[in-house]
């Protein structure tokens, strides 16, 4: 594997990741993370979004004027945003009602324009296309991780299924997690544990 | 060319007209796809609260067929419900209610008996509730409560309670954390009973009239 492909890996996933280091799409991480199940068809939508609009915008980088190049990246975010939302209509639509407003949301989800900006504008399509995936993917874990705590604390299943101790007598289900203030508390818990995991390597290596 | 004026504009028009064109064309191959899925979610909401038409597993296909042969098209009688017959009598009618949810508007279908008092279930087609609180009106824990209920004569046919609260023959708990999808619920459930009810009441005392 090439160097610069490993940098984009380990970049994307965890030394600039987009949750916990460069603090973008936080407004999705609050808002589709009670439910592992909706978290999981989420990320999927954002790492064919996030790929693909990444790589059309760095095919267009040399005729798009630099002045209106914000106008054309939103474009081709919603482009690839209502063909998800489409697909999602037309073949899974019980997933489609879960979700709700919140794939037409991916547009406005922040890490697609940073990326497409900080990296789409400049690279060729391969490596924008390679760092939308790994940026994508590192976000998914992370909402991954906080979705299952929420769903486990909050109504004791896992994807839906009752857990042992979590879904019996002994456990008062913590209805916080599952609303809104819950997804503060775990995203600053998730982005605390991390960071330090990487002060710690950094004082290391001083 | 790209330090023309003009550039940017045709640029953007040309973008525009290319992606779009590649949505409309997506969109017109999916949309009777889509349309055919929000009609089956509807029959089946009605097939699951007439009692004994709905069975586990079922295929979307083998639950269209089942709404075809079995339930009849609202008609003069039932007053906008759609209603399952037996020999030509009525034997149970599937109301739709809708209204505005918390969020979003909540579609639903009311099963009640011929006797026009009896609930025989409630499920929910269309809502956009907050996930895991106010979307668990459309879990079994919460409709299954209503199976049995009885309307009652007075301004409330069906009352949610506060969760833990005891139960008359028409109350059913609310959902946990989820007032406001709770409250806005009962009054949708109750505006549509209402009317519905004085509806048939008007229907059946002009029946009467005609034939006598």
């Amino acid at each position: 594997m090439k160097s610069e492909t490993r940098k984009i890996i380990s970049d994307g996933l965890w030394n600039n990741n987009p949750i916990f280091r460069q603090v973008l799409g936080i407004c999705s991480t609050l808002a589709v993370t009670n439910l592992l199940a909706n978290t999981v068809v989420m990320c999927v939508a954002l790492i064919f979004t996030l790929s693909l609009s990444a790589a059309t915008v760095s095919m267009l980088r040399r005729f798009t004027p630099r002045n209106i190049r914000m106008m054309v990246e939103t474009l081709i975010i919603a482009f690839y945003v209502i063909v998800v939302d489409l697909v999602l209509k037309a073949y899974w639509p019980e997933m489609s009602t879960n979700l709700g407003p919140y794939v037409g949301l991916i547009i406005t989800n922040c890490i697609v324009m940073g990326r497409c900006e900080a990296c789409g504008n400049i690279n060729p399509p391969a490596h924008s296309f390679l760092d939308g995936l790994f940026n994508a993917l590192g976000y998914s874990f992370v909402l991954l991780i906080i979705a299952t705590i929420r769903e486990l604390f909050g109504m004791g299943t896992f994807l839906g299924y009752p857990m042992p101790y979590f879904s019996g007598p002994y456990w008062d289900k913590w209805i916080v997690m599952v609303a809104p203030p819950g997804a503060f508390f775990t995203l600053a818990v998730v982005t605390w544990v991390f960071r330090s995991f990487e002060i710690r390597r950094e004082n290391k290596s001083k | 060319m790209r330090e023309k004026k003009w550039f940017p504009v045709v640029y953007m028009f040309a973008v525009t007209a290319c992606f779009s064109s590649i949505v409309i064309g997506f969109s017109q191959f999916t949309s009777a796809k889509v349309q055919a899925n929000q009609y089956l979610a509807f029959e089946k909401a009605v097939l699951m609260v007439l009692p004994g038409l709905m069975e586990e597993g079922e295929s979307r296909l083998q639950l269209h067929e089942t709404y075809v042969e079995r339930v009849s098209e609202p008609d003069e009688r039932s007053a906008g419900a759609c209603t399952l017959r037996e020999a030509g009598e009525i034997v149970a009618y599937a109301l739709p209610i809708s209204g505005q949810g918390f969020w979003a508007p909540i579609k639903g279908v009311i099963g009640v008996e011929a006797d026009k008092k009896t609930i025989t279930g409630i499920a929910f087609y269309e809502q956009n509730e907050t996930p895991g609180l106010g979307a668990q009106i459309t879990t079994s824990a919460f409709t299954s409560q209503f199976e049995g209920k009885v309307i009652s004569p007075g301004d409330k046919p069906l009352s949610l309670e506060r969760p833990g609260d005891e139960l008359g023959m028409s109350d059913v708990h609310a959902v946990t954390g989820a007032t406001q999808t709770s409250s806005r619920l009962e009054k949708i459930i109750n505006d549509s009973l209402k009317k519905w009810l004085a509806e048939l009441d008007e229907k059946s005392e002009r029946g009467s009239q005609q034939k006598t």
